[in-house]
């Protein structure tokens, strides 16, 4: 088998006396789709705050196509290639949902050189034909020019995900990205998840059971903070230990 | 590159196409147009009018400075009389002791607010909020005293640099090789209207520039900003040093005008006084807030012969808050757009405020 994609070895986040995550090792190798599962205050969202660079980790190393990437900033990070999508909206609620976007599909490709201030924006052009390209992906074209704040929740949700796709990922890492959806937006959103791992890996934090069975082709499951099982879904399923941290509660 | 390329007529038809719509650039074409022709015509009427005309145009310039961090990028820089002020010192040293050459003093006054904005910047963008509002604030409050007690003449052991508390004194007009006769008012008017209208040319294609779109961002969500790929914090201290730059420029023309430099200039009263201008103007808008300026500026004068006068100026802040929360900029949209519901607009905005404050 070839090098994984992403490997932590032994990575442990305390806050203060609270240790958030705790000797976490896995690997996530390239292509398909892997969950994290776990109950509340498991240690899923933090650990996903450490891949991309929220939290720098207390021990332990992270790295990212064989380069340590534990503790370096959230841009360095999205620059090698890894992005997050968030469980709750965080865009920027008062521009259209094409702006939204740009301001992803622009990053890479300015900076600090005298064009970057002096040019008009909209003279990035291939900046804005990607970003409409991400949004017919994510089912949006039809509302670029509306305002986020005024979308719909299931807009909102895939146009959280669109931005995180705009920045051309090859480790995208989605947080609930089907929470408090209906069926049918979840449908919708699994068959999208499902079309963006085709060209990207995905790691799928998640509650829904239906759907982590259905997509993934790797599970990882936490408890408190320490991963107390890994495999295929068949698997965990199986896992006494899994039962246990569901069934049996804190 | 021509000048005119700022008003590029790109249209998207988007609402995201840029901070001002054609509509609003030819608007601010033709007000510099009649400004152009103001001059001229106050001096004559009363020639008092274009030392105020000149006033205003200054400190126009130094809130749209202000507001291209404040309202364009979120930070709330509690601290711009220092860029004002220092940039204002450094025309009164160069005057004073090297040149009166306004192509020297006016871009090492730029320079000067760039240097100083920078350095401020690189410190407080750390902090957020209300946080690099204080942080901003102290700075500030740091180059008033040191120009106060004229530290630097303590430090390199000479009589005077600062003047401390009387300032720098008695400058002499700036010149330009001769081509241009600064001791007159009407082509210094005419200097200060041309520069504060390429500041604001220059600004508004900032604004809609990729790094432009960038501060707003950052206004917006800086968490996200940062985790789409972007170095926050480098952004944030080139647009503070970049708005530094004009408010060095403020200070610069405002100070051989006057032809004195005091600490006044770097207190927080003025820092204090801009943030008042942006809001009664319209926050983020660019143009408002130098509206606002010249409110200002006119109930200053018009009002100073009461003791209180501040409490007017309060007062009209207050309205200006409850009643048009988008300030003078947002009320003239909204009357442009609608003009039969001014009082609709008003009741809506009442509604609001209660609703925001009083709930």
């Amino acid at each position: 088998m070839s090098d994984p994609l992403l490997r932590t070895d032994s990575v442990t986040k305390r806050f203060g006396k609270l240790t958030a995550v705790s000797d976490v090792s896995l690997s996530i190798p390239e292509g398909g789709i892997s969950s994290i599962i776990g109950p509340n205050g498991a240690g899923k969202t933090t650990l996903f705050n450490l891949f991309t660079g929220k939290h720098a980790p207390t021990e332990g190393s992270i790295e990212f196509r064989g380069e340590e990437i534990g503790g370096l900033s959230p841009h360095e990070i999205v620059s090698r290639g890894i992005v997050r999508s968030y469980q709750i909206t965080n865009f920027f609620s008062e521009l259209s949902a094409l702006e939204n976007v740009r301001l992803a599909t622009q990053a890479d490709r300015t900076g600090f050189g005298p064009d970057d201030f002096l040019r008009h924006h909209a003279s990035l052009s291939d900046a804005a034909d990607e970003a409409e390209a991400v949004l017919e992906r994510v089912g949006l074209l039809d509302v670029a020019d509306q305002t986020a704040a005024n979308l719909a929740y299931g807009q909102r949700r895939h146009l959280e995900i669109g931005i995180a796709l705009a920045t051309d990922p090859d480790l995208l890492l989605m947080d609930e990205p089907t929470a408090g959806m209906g069926p049918e937006q979840t449908n919708a959103t699994v068959s999208l998840i499902e079309d963006i791992a085709e060209d990207a890996t995905v790691v799928l934090i998640e509650h829904d059971m239906d759907i982590v069975m259905n997509v993934s082709e790797r599970i990882a499951v936490m408890n408190k903070g320490e991963l107390i099982a890994r495999g295929t879904p068949a698997e965990i399923s199986e896992n006494e230990a899994v039962q246990r941290a569901y069934l049996g509660g804190e | 590159m021509s000048l005119l390329d700022a008003f590029d007529p790109r249209e998207t038809g988007s609402s995201t196409d840029g901070i001002l719509s054609n509509r609003g650039r030819f608007g601010i074409l033709a007000l510099i147009a009649a400004l152009a022709v103001l001059g001229p015509v106050a001096s004559a009427v009363r020639p008092f009018w274009l030392y105020l005309l000149i006033q205003i145009l200054v400190f126009a310039l130094l809130a749209l400075s202000l507001d291209f961090v404040f309202g364009y990028a979120g930070l709330l820089s509690f601290g711009h009389a220092a860029m004002f002020g220092t940039g204002g010192y450094a025309a009164a040293l160069l005057i004073t002791h090297v040149t009166a050459n306004a192509l020297v003093v006016l871009p090492a006054a730029v320079l000067t607010g760039v240097v100083v904005a920078a350095f401020i910047g690189w410190f407080s963008v750390r902090a957020r909020g209300i946080y690099f509002a204080m942080l901003t604030l102290a700075f500030a409050q740091i180059f008033y005293v040191i120009a106060f007690a004229d530290l630097p003449s303590t430090l390199l052991g000479v009589e005077t640099v600062t003047g401390g508390d009387n300032g720098i004194v008695g400058l002499a007009t700036l010149e330009t090789f001769g081509l241009l006769d600064l001791s007159n008012r009407m082509n210094y008017y005419f200097l200060t209207l041309g520069l504060v209208a390429l500041s604001l040319l220059a600004i508004v294609r900032l604004a809609n520039s990729p790094f432009g779109r960038v501060l707003q961002g950052v206004r917006e969500n800086e968490d996200r900003m940062a985790f789409i790929g972007y170095d926050v914090r480098r952004y944030k201290v080139i647009g503070f040093a970049i708005s530094g730059g004009f408010a060095g420029l403020a200070g610069g023309l405002y100070v051989p005008f006057q032809s004195l430099a005091q600490p006044q200039l770097l207190n927080w009263t003025l820092s204090g006084e801009l943030v008042v201008m942006l809001l009664l103007g319209g926050l983020g808008t660019l143009w408002g807030p130098m509206l606002g300026a010249g409110v200002v500026v006119l109930l200053e004068e018009q009002l100073s012969g009461f003791a209180a006068w501040e409490v007017i100026l309060g007062s009209v802040f207050v309205v200006v808050v409850i009643f048009a929360p988008r300030g003078i900029a947002g009320a003239l949209v909204s009357l442009w757009e609608d003009p039969e519901d001014a009082i609709g607009n008003v009741r809506d905005a009442l509604a609001n405020y209660r609703e925001k404050v009083m709930k």
